[in-house]
C-alpha cells in the first residue's frame, strides 16, 4: 500500500540563475535566488504572485519580502544540503493537506563571489560582507534593538486613532496582575525580583524611556527560558497520561522583513494568519474564550489582539483598560503574566504554547506556593506569535477536550 | 571631524544611488513596466515582478510618516542620544528610514506626522555620501 502523500504533489518546473560558476563579477546569493525565480517564473507560466508556500533555507522572509508576495506557509528549514529534498517533503505535506497548491522552493548561494563580497549562503549577512539591500539602506541610521524600532508603530497608532501612552500602560499594568498569580513569573513579587510584584499605571508611564513613547514597562523582558510540547495522532493522544488540547486551526503569513517595507504600521499579518486559523476550524473570534498574544511590547498586544478581530481597529487596548482581560475578567489575555513579567528570552512562542496547553487541560495551576487563581474557565483559546519587527505571524485555535 | 558612526558595504547592484548621493541627487529605482517607483532596490519589481527597472533622480522631497525618539542605543549612537528616528513617505512612492533632522528630540510631542523633510548627504568617507531627512516646515 503507498503512504498517504503517494502522488499528492509533483515538481512541475525547474531553473537556474541567468549565470552560473565562477562568475567575474561578484553577485550576491540574493541575486542568484531571485534570477531563479523569475527564470521558473517564465518557463512555467505561474506569476510570481501566486506563490503560496515558500521553503528556503533561512531565507523564505527575505524572498518574500523583496518579490514582494504574501505566502500562507513558510519553510525556513536550514539542516545542510539535503534541506532542499527535505523542502519536497514539506510541501507535499503542505499540499496533501489543502492550506497551498503552489510551493516555491529556492536555492541561492554565492560560494565563489562571497571570497570577494561575503554572504555565502546564510540569509545573515555582515560578517565584514556586502549588506542586504534592505539593511544597505537602514543601517546608518541607528535603530538596533527591539525597541527601537517597535515605538514607531505605537506613534502611528497614535496619530491614526487618538490613542494614548496611558491606554497602553493598562497592559502592562494588567499583564502584571496575572504575573502575581503565577509563582514562576519572573516579575511575580518583590521577593522574587525587586521590580516584581503588581504595578500601576502610572509607574509604567514613569519608568525609564527606552524609545519614545516606550518606557521600559511597556517592553518585555529578556531572560531565561526553556520548554516543549509534544503534538500526536489522535490514536497516540488517547494513550497518554495527559489530557489533549485539540489544535482546531492554524495559520501563518508575513507583512515584511525588514520594518522598512511595513507598509501600515498599525497592522500586521496577524490578520491574515488568523483568518486561516478560524476557517480551519470553522470558528471565528466571537467563540473564543481567551487568548495568548505574543507581548513583546505593549503596543504588539494591542495591534494583535485588533488583527484577531477581538476588538475593532483602534480599540485594541480597551480589552485591559476596561478588565476583560485581567483576572476575573470576561476574556483573559496572558493569563501567565505574558513576555511583560512572566518570562521572555528572545522568542517568545513557547511560553505561548504552553500557557494555552495547561490552560485548555486544566493545568494551569502551577502549584508550587499552592498558590490559586491563575485557572480560567474557558475551553477555546486563540494563540498568536509575532516574529520579527511585526513582520511575521503564526496563529492557532486551541480547544479542550470534550 | 570624521565620520563616527556604522556605514553601510556598497551592494553589488547599488552603485547609481550612491554615486547619485556624492553628486548631492536622490537616485531611486522605478520600474519601466508598471512605472513605479519602489524602495530599497530590487533585482525584480516587487509590484508586477518586471526585471526592467531604472534609476531616476527623485525630488528630495517627502512627508514624516511615523517617528519615535531613541534613549537607548548601541555603538557610537549610544552618545547621540536622544535623537529622532523617523520613515519618511518619498513623494515618488515608497519609504525611506532616516534620522530626523531639524526637530527637537526632548519635545516629542511637537513633532507632526506629515511634516514636510527635504534630503541632505552627509559624507561618510570617500565612495558614501547618506542621506538624511529634515524636517523645512512643522
Ligand atoms: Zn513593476
Amino acid at each position: 500500500m503507498p503512504g498517504t502523500l503517494y502522488k499528492s504533489a509533483a515538481i512541475v518546473g525547474a531553473a537556474e540563475a541567468n549565470q552560473i560558476g565562477f562568475l567575474k563579477e561578484p553577485v550576491t546569493a540574493l541575486q542568484l535566488h531571485i534570477e531563479a525565480i523569475k527564470n521558473l517564473s517564465d518557463s512555467t507560466g505561474l506569476p510570481i504572485s501566486r506563490i503560496e508556500g515558500v521553503f528556503s533555507t533561512g531565507w523564505s522572509s527575505e524572498l518574500c519580502e523583496h518579490l514582494g508576495i504574501r505566502p500562507k506557509y513558510i519553510d525556513t528549514t536550514a539542516v545542510g544540503g539535503c534541506s532542499f529534498e527535505m523542502h519536497v517533503h514539506h510541501a507535499m505535506a503542505a499540499i496533501h493537506a489543502g492550506i497551498i497548491d503552489t510551493a516555491l522552493i529556492s536555492h541561492g548561494e554565492n560560494g565563489h563571489s562571497a571570497r570577494a563580497i561575503g554572504g555565502r549562503g546564510a540569509a545573515n549577512y555582515g560578517r565584514g560582507g556586502v549588506n542586504s539591500p534592505g539593511q544597505e539602506m537602514t543601517m546608518a541610521y541607528g535603530l538596533g534593538s527591539a525597541p527601537s524600532n517597535y515605538a514607531h508603530a505605537m506613534v502611528r497608532h497614535m496619530h491614526r486613532f487618538g490613542t494614548t501612552t496611558e491606554d497602553f500602560a493598562h497592559i502592562a499594568k494588567v499583564t502584571r496582575d496575572w504575573a502575581t498569580l503565577n509563582p514562576r513569573a519572573a516579575m511575580y513579587s518583590k521577593d522574587v525580583h525587586p521590580f516584581g510584584g503588581p504595578i500601576t499605571v502610572e509607574q509604567v508611564e514613569e519608568s525609564r524611556l527606552i524609545a519614545w513613547p516606550l518606557t521600559i514597562l511597556h517592553c518585555c523582558m529578556v531572560a531565561d527560558h526553556g520548554g516543549a510540547v509534544l503534538v500526536a495522532s489522535p490514536k497516540v493522544a488517547a494513550s497518554l497520561n495527559t489530557k489533549p488540547v485539540w489544535i482546531a486551526g492554524a495559520g501563518e503569513s508575513m507583512g515584511h522583513s525588514n520594518m522598512l517595507e511595513m507598509e501600515d504600521f498599525t497592522a500586521t499579518s496577524a490578520s491574515v494568519s488568523a483568518d486561516a486559523a478560524y476557517t480551519m476550524a470553522g470558528m471565528g473570534p466571537s467563540d473564543m474564550e481567551m487568548a495568548l498574544i505574543y507581548d513583546s511590547f505593549t503596543i504588539t498586544a494591542a495591534i494583535t489582539a485588533e488583527m484577531l478581530g477581538l476588538a475593532p481597529r483602534g480599540e485594541g487596548h480597551l480589552l485591559w483598560k476596561d478588565g476583560r482581560a485581567a483576572p476575573g475578567g470576561s476574556f483573559p489575555i496572558n493569563t501567565n503574566g505574558g513576555g511583560l513579567s512572566f518570562n521572555h528570552s528572545g522568542m517568545y512562542g513557547m511560553p505561548l504554547l504552553i500557557e494555552a496547553y495547561r490552560q485548555l487541560s486544566g493545568t494551569a495551576e502551577d502549584g508550587i506556593n499552592g498558590d490559586k487563581g491563575k485557572q480560567t474557565s474557558a475551553r477555546t483559546c486563540v494563540v498568536n506569535g509575532t516574529g520579527g519587527s511585526l513582520s511575521t505571524t503564526g496563529t492557532l485555535v486551541l480547544v479542550a477536550d470534550d | 571631524m570624521s565620520y563616527k558612526f556604522p556605514v553601510p558595504t556598497q551592494g553589488t547592484h547599488t552603485r547609481p544611488f550612491w554615486e547619485g548621493a556624492k553628486a548631492g541627487k536622490l537616485m531611486l529605482p522605478r520600474c519601466q513596466d508598471c512605472n513605479r517607483v519602489h524602495w530599497y532596490p530590487r533585482f525584480i519589481c516587487p509590484h508586477c515582478h518586471s526585471t526592467n527597472l531604472e534609476w531616476i533622480q527623485g525630488s528630495g522631497e517627502g512627508t514624516v510618516h511615523t517617528y519615535a525618539v531613541q534613549h537607548m542605543a548601541f555603538g557610537p549612537w549610544a552618545e547621540e542620544v536622544p535623537y529622532v528616528t523617523a520613515y519618511i513617505d518619498l513623494k515618488e512612492g515608497d519609504r525611506m528610514l532616516t534620522v530626523l533632522r531639524g526637530v527637537d528630540p526632548s519635545k516629542p510631542e511637537e513633532i507632526r506626522i506629515g511634516a514636510h523633510v527635504k534630503v541632505e548627504f552627509e559624507p561618510a568617507n570617500d565612495d558614501m555620501h547618506l542621506p538624511f531627512w529634515r524636517v523645512v516646515e512643522g
